[in-house]
This record gives C-alpha cells, structure tokens and sequence, in this order.
C-alpha cells in the first residue's frame, strides 16, 4: 500500500511532484506534517526562536531533497513522515540539543521504579491529575530531551517501535530501554507536580 | 512501604518492573508474559503499579496525542520561506 489514491496523494506522490517543481504539492506536504514537525522539534530545543528556526530548516531541507525521496519503507504515508521527523530531529539535534542541556545521568530501573511509585502508596487525586491535559505537558517539560522525543514519537505519534528507532538512529533494544525509562521519568514527574 | 523482590511465579518483581513497558505494548515473549500473568495475580505490589504505570501510559497518550495546531502566523513565516526558496 502506497497510501495514495487520485483524492488524497500519498507523501511519495506529494514529494515526487515537489521534486518537478509542483510548489503547491510540497506546501500540501507541510500542511499535513508541521504540526508533528513543530512538536519533536519544540521538545528538543528550548525556546520558540529555536524551534521556528528548527521548523524551516526542516521544510527547507525536505524542499530541496525532495527528489531524494525514495519511499523505501513498507507504508508511503508512514515512511514520508518518518523521513520528515528524521530531517528535523537531525536539525534540532545539531543545532540546538546542547542549548537544550545535557542527558541525565542514568539511574538504575529500580531507582526510578522508585520515584515513579513502584511499592508506594498514590497520592492523593493523582488520578484525576494524570487526566488533565496541562499536568501531563507540565510533567513532559520536566524530562530531557532524549526521553521527551521517544515518548512524542512512539506515544503520540503513533510511530511503530522500529519507526521510533530509525527516526532516534538508536537499535530497536535501546530505544525499547530508553522508551521505558521515559515512560518511568514521567510517572515521577507526575508525581512530583503536586497541583 | 519500602522496596521488595519477591519470587512470584517464577519471576522476581524487579523482572517484572523491568519488563514492564514490554508487558503493557504486548510486544513480550509468551513465556515471560505467562510468568508475569502470574505474578501479578500473586504480587498486589506490582499489580498496584503495573495498573497506574499503564493508566499514565493511556492517559499521556489520549489527552496529548492530537498536536495544538501551530500559530497562523508562523505557518505564514514558513510558507513564504518556502515560496522564497522555490523562486531561487
């Protein structure tokens, strides 16, 4: 499946037209992926400044290697988005992870099972604090940016685990590890934010 | 109540924490995913903090995952960007 059809152009469809000089192609392009684009983007560098800057050098450089597109991987649709996520992580990545601060030192599972609740009592009205939407955005920001990253992509995104690991350039065990880790950070995270 | 690494079913609580993430995606091998199973029906310890750990899991997932759109005037930034490159 190519995810195309004459109503709705797949992103190989999109990006082969864009490569022909089809601008109105690639701008249908953005408008179906700049708002995953500005999310990976916005949780890896640390300001508004950054992540616009991040947000068209990303589309700037999808523009230009438009013809680089092979759809390669099983799903057009799924494979035009991770290639597009890939270009922008490798954007912020470069320019802008050192603003956005280093990688925490890394605690044993048991540790952060710990500060995520594992053999402790809830507290009170966590529940109901894991169920509001400005909560859960207030304990994302609390993460690094490595742990931000794989829980937007494979979590909101959607992204299968072995899409998560090539958009990350990680092996699919280690994004596996460190999805779990993120997964912990944030339980604690939650934890902490007694709103 | 402080830590503990029970041996329920044939597999230690620490195990079970460590899988965890494995366990709630469904992407475990059956034998280890049998071994939780019990465990968890054995351990209201873990069965306590597998359930949270996946309900923040569901939750973070259903009330996040429909991205903010993107201010307007920044898509018109972009987009004059990008109609400035295709004029060079």
């Amino acid at each position: 499946m190519s995810g195309e059809n004459r109503l709705t152009p797949g992103d190989e469809q999109l990006l082969a037209r864009s490569a022909a000089g089809d601008n109105h192609a690639f701008h249908t392009f953005v408008l179906r992926h700049q708002e995953a684009v500005y999310r990976l983007i916005r949780s890896i560098v640390s300001n508004e400044t950054d992540t616009e800057d991040g947000l068209q050098e990303t589309f700037l450089a999808a523009y230009q290697g438009a013809g680089r597109f092979h759809g390669r991987r099983s799903s057009g649709d799924r494979s035009g988005r991770a290639w597009i996520l890939t270009i922008a992580r490798n954007k912020a990545s470069r320019q802008f992870r050192r603003r956005a601060g280093e990688p925490r030192d890394m605690e044993s599972i048991e540790e952060l099972g710990k500060k995520a609740g594992w053999g402790a009592e809830l507290p009170a009205g966590f529940d109901r604090r894991i169920e509001n939407r400005e909560i859960l955005e207030l304990g994302l920001k609390r993460l690094s940016a490595e742990e931000r990253e794989v829980l937007i992509l494979r979590e909101l995104e959607g992204f299968s685990g072995v899409e998560t690991a090539e958009v990350l350039d990680l092996s699919l065990p280690a994004m596996k590890s460190r999805l779990h880790r993120a997964r912990l950070e944030l339980a604690a995270a939650l934890r902490e934010l007694n709103i | 109540m402080s830590a503990h690494d029970r041996d329920i079913a044939g597999i230690r609580c620490k195990e079970v924490l460590a899988h965890l993430s494995e366990y709630v995606d469904g992407d475990i091998d059956p034998r280890t995913k049998k071994k939780i199973d019990g465990h968890l029906a054995g351990c209201d310890w873990c069965e306590k903090f597998g359930g949270e750990f996946s309900k923040v899991i569901g939750e973070f997932r259903r009330n996040l995952s429909r991205a903010a759109p993107i201010d307007q005037s920044l898509a018109e930034r972009l987009r004059a960007k990008i109609n400035q490159a295709g004029r060079n």
